[in-house]
């Protein structure tokens, strides 16, 4: 593994166009999906909505056709974070209730049946949101992400909310991100070459502190720089973030749109109340 | 009967009539024309005033501009003064200058990105100052900058087309209808769906274009775009420049190049801020001297021109483009081709040093494993001498730079053997930072990594990461400033940010050459500085190299490359294609062309010289080699003839 790669970590972009049922759905459908499967996995508490939930969401990976071990890749590396999580959430719960039963105690450790089931929960959640991200992430590209956004949030506009100032945020930031992570590279790199040690574990904590100072400084001048330079050429292009804009969204709502929309609004509904 | 009766009245009548008639012709006739008259006359004034309106106000007017960037406290900085410039509609105009001469700075006032601190720009007669036409200037003035990635908005090529076209408020069929038009002129219609990170340099640069051409300017400034991009994305814009203006509009282009300069039909220099010449390119290539003193050179196809010259070649004037002098060429007249043995210019002999660096067989995926993986090595073989120059030529993405990151450990090899000195680096226990310091690595663009507040502590970073002692570190930033031409006393408590492109290359090269590396590697050096920095640290990197350092490059620039190197690969697609001396390989001119390359414009010249005749020897890669041989040629035909 190269210790360089920090495109790696930079998990936007990672689009199939599988052209799949779910693809063709308008984009604002797809969004609000996703939007409202978030909102329902956060809300809900209990370990039997969540395995619906999960199957649910095996059944929609399978709708977009996408291969269900590409997906549960994405599992695998806050894996162990997870389960440190749900394990300390299992030994150390700080206040079992007195209804509670008890499974296993020993000194200060104990685990009960409410600890056992929260750790459970917690594992299941976190799983099944990230499953819905990336479910989103194969299902929406960045360029339909920003479409939909804009078309999601227009209404607002004329409220007197700056939405397309928002969505042309949320655009730069998606657009800047890889070349940030390959900035970033470069200079870890550069820094490398003069003898500093990325990666290596040596060295106490404060020393290792100060080799992250010779990379932030020049990613910070730089961003700045091509803040600079980009807003520069957003303005050659007449942009000034106020005055009229027309938009390339091209609306086309049908009944595959609305039955979508219906049945994931239900499902996240009968996750709440399960 | 009736008739009859009334004759003599009738005869009166025919006359009435007659005569009404006649005079009704005569007044048609005479009105006719004078409408006739009117129409020519006032189509004729017509016609005078337009012309009249084309010379009162040009596309572009700058008058008496002066541009002070505001400084905090500091004395404000003196950006330009007193320029005054004419752009017509339809020319060609290219503006050169030192670093810091205000080039960029004029270029931003075209378009109102920057206002005047004094004097007017009337972009079609309208003034940038006012906030209400600044909309129209930009859309009939637009800007392709340095940086390719920097212009980039959206996170697909077609959405970031559309962004000027929407900003117009144009109506979505007529903003789809440019968007095609526009990709299709650049060549980047099949990849409008990509997301711009995947693209080269050399693409992105086509889709800014793009973005700008769908907002149909009458007029393009190129800010250096091309300083960016390798050899072919290099071409293609510029071809695609040349196309623009023969539609018809207006090229302004800023350039460090002078061999782009010359492609225009009007050179403006500027030196201080001010216009110092301002004619046709011909013209103003012609002073060598004064040139010179303002830190700019000559093209390579017009310092070629003179080496000819100067040994009495016969060569027609204003010869700007290679493809000019080329078909300019005489057919040797020199009575039979001398039956010499051709002794071509000597090489360093090199095969009978050890070797520094072996790689063999290195393969090399980025991100292995994900859905972006990219094999940017394939099974490639390096060998490089003790004490050689070494060039390493290629597109972007052929794995030049790839290579060099193996050679000092910053990448480790995949598959494949790796020794550099008496380093392992296919095994596992190598120790990565002997081998940083071994081979010292300065990238592209090494300023851009500058993050201490004073040159000393910057050169200063490694050797207090090696933990050296105070004394030692002190002697070894002397020498390395020393060594780059920087005198350590004068510069070791200037504030990095305050140097300019030329000192802070310097300063780079010093902060790895501190660490006294055997093997120095070196990833476009030269990139984005004017040419007195340029010809400076080309001075200072030969140097080097003469007192025994061991030194690989890899650049776009085959001028730099024929200056300081001895051997050169080729690479392409992640293999090495060609390996050999450097006279050897510029001299196989169709293989390089075919790896998007193109050789010096000595190389070109002496191939079409020896096409027409002329007995010259392998291997002539600079203008006065060239001429040199010319000279002999000439001077030992005349000789055989008497």
């Amino acid at each position: 593994m190269n210790q360089f790669e920090f495109l790696r970590y930079v998990n936007l972009g990672q689009y199939l166009p599988t052209g799949s049922w779910i693809h063709r759905l308008d984009v604002r459908v797809r969004i609000l999906a996703a939007v409202f499967l978030l909102l329902s996995l956060t809300l809900t508490g209990r370990p039997v909505a969540l395995m619906i939930a999960l199957m649910g969401l095996l059944a929609l990976l399978s709708l977009a056709r996408v291969p269900w071990a590409y997906a549960l890749r994405n599992l695998l590396p806050p894996l162990p974070f997870l389960l440190l999580l749900a394990v300390l959430q299992v030994f150390f719960n700080p206040r079992p209730l007195v209804t509670d039963t008890l499974i296993f105690q020993w000194h200060w450790v104990s685990v009960s049946m409410a600890s056992l089931l929260a750790g459970v929960t917690l594992l299941l959640r976190f799983s099944a949101l990230i499953l819905t991200l990336s479910l989103a992430t194969y299902c929406i590209s960045t360029s339909e992400m920003i479409h939909g956004l804009e078309a999601l949030l227009s209404p607002l506009q004329r409220v007197g909310v700056p939405a397309r100032m928002f969505v042309m945020m949320v655009q730069v930031m998606l657009r800047f991100l890889p070349f940030l992570a390959l900035a970033a590279e470069r200079i870890a790199k550069a820094q490398a070459s003069r003898g500093a040690q990325w990666g290596s574990r040596r060295g106490s904590l404060i020393q290792r502190a100060r080799q992250v100072i010779p990379l932030l400084v020049p990613l910070f001048l730089t961003g700045l720089h091509r803040a600079e330079n980009l807003a520069l050429a957003m303005e050659t292009r007449g942009y000034d973030g106020e005055s009229a804009h027309t938009s390339l969204f091209a609306a086309h709502f049908s009944w595959r749109d609305a039955l979508a929309v219906m049945v994931v609004l239900m499902f996240s509904v009968v996750l709440l109340l399960v | 009967m009736y008739k009859k009766v009334n004759s003599t009245a009738s005869v009166e009548i025919d006359i009435i009539t007659d005569y009404i008639i006649s005079e009704l012709y005569r007044v048609i006739f005479v009105h006719s024309i004078l409408l006739w008259s009117y129409f020519c006359f006032s189509s004729h004034t017509k016609e005078t005033e337009e012309g009249k309106m084309k010379t009162v106000s040009a596309l572009i007017e700058i008058e008496n501009l002066s541009f002070q960037y505001p400084a905090g406290g500091a004395e404000p900085m003196r950006a330009l003064r007193n320029v005054s410039l004419r752009i017509e509609a339809g020319e060609y105009v290219a503006l050169i200058g030192a670093n810091g001469s205000g080039k960029t700075t004029l270029a931003r006032h075209l378009n109102a990105l920057l206002l005047p601190s004094a004097g007017t720009v009337r972009v079609e007669g309208m003034d940038t100052r006012d906030p209400h036409h600044q909309r129209r200037i930009r859309s009939i003035v637009g800007m392709v900058m340095q940086y390719p990635e920097d212009q980039i908005v959206a996170t697909s090529v077609e959405d970031d087309v559309a962004f000027g076209p929407q900003n117009l408020g144009l109506a979505v069929d007529e903003i789809r209808r440019r968007i095609e038009d526009s990709l299709k002129a650049v060549g980047m219609w099949e990849l409008r769906h990509r997301p711009p990170y995947l693209l080269s340099a050399g693409q992105i640069q086509r889709v800014a274009l793009a973005g700008i051409l769908a907002m149909r300017p009458r007029c393009i400034v190129f800010d250096e775009a091309t300083s960016m991009l390798d050899p072919l994305g290099r071409r293609t814009v510029l071809n695609l420049i040349d196309q623009l203006h023969h539609e018809g509009i207006t090229i302004i282009t800023v350039t460090h190049f002078m061999n782009e300069a010359a492609r225009a039909g009007r050179v403006v220099v500027l030196h201080q801020g001010r216009v110092v010449m301002d004619d046709e390119p011909e013209k103003v290539f012609s002073h060598v001297q004064e040139l010179e003193e303002m830190g700019l050179g000559l093209p390579a196809t017009v310092q070629t021109v003179q080496a000819l010259k100067a040994v009495s070649l016969n060569l027609p004037g204003g010869l700007l483009r290679v493809d000019d002098l080329i078909r300019a060429l005489p057919d040797y007249t020199g009575g039979k081709t001398p039956d010499v043995e051709l002794s071509p210019p000597k090489s360093h002999s090199l095969s009978t040093q050890s070797a520094l660096v072996e790689v063999r067989g290195l393969e090399h995926t980025y991100l292995s494993g994900t859905p972006l993986a990219q094999r940017a090595l394939e099974g490639v073989d390096f060998h490089l001498a003790e004490g050689s120059a070494h060039g390493i030529l290629g597109s972007t993405g052929s794995g030049k730079s790839t290579l060099l990151q193996h050679l000092n450990g910053l990448l480790l090899p995949q598959a494949g053997y790796v020794r550099v000195g008496s380093f392992l680096l296919h095994q596992k226990d190598v120790d990565l930072q002997s081998v940083r310091c071994f081979a010292g690595l300065v990238f592209q663009f090494p300023e851009t990594q500058f993050f201490e507040q004073y040159v000393g502590d910057e050169i200063a970073y490694g050797l207090r990461l090696l933990k050296r002692t105070k004394e030692q570190i002190r002697a070894d930033v002397r020498w390395a400033m020393e060594i780059v031409g920087l005198d350590f006393e004068c510069y070791k408590d200037r504030l990095t940010f305050t140097l300019s492109g030329g000192e802070s290359r310097k300063v780079a090269l010093a902060s790895i050459l501190a660490l006294r590396p055997r093997l120095l590697l070196l990833d476009e050096p030269l990139a984005g500085l004017d040419p007195l920095s340029r010809r400076e640290l080309l001075t200072k990197l030969k140097r080097l190299q003469r007192e025994g350092l061991t030194v690989v490059l890899s650049s776009h620039h085959m001028e730099e490359v024929a200056e300081l190197t001895d051997e050169l690969t080729v690479f392409h697609h992640g293999k090495d294609v060609m390996r050999g001396g450097v006279r050897e390989v510029f001299d196989r001119v169709d293989e390089l062309r075919a790896f998007g390359l193109e050789p010096p414009v000595a190389v070109r010249v002496a191939a079409a010289l020896r096409q027409r005749g002329w007995h010259l020897p392998p291997g002539l890669i600079r203008p006065r080699e060239l001429a040199v041989q010319i000279e002999h040629l000439l001077v030992r035909s005349s000789y055989e003839s008497v």
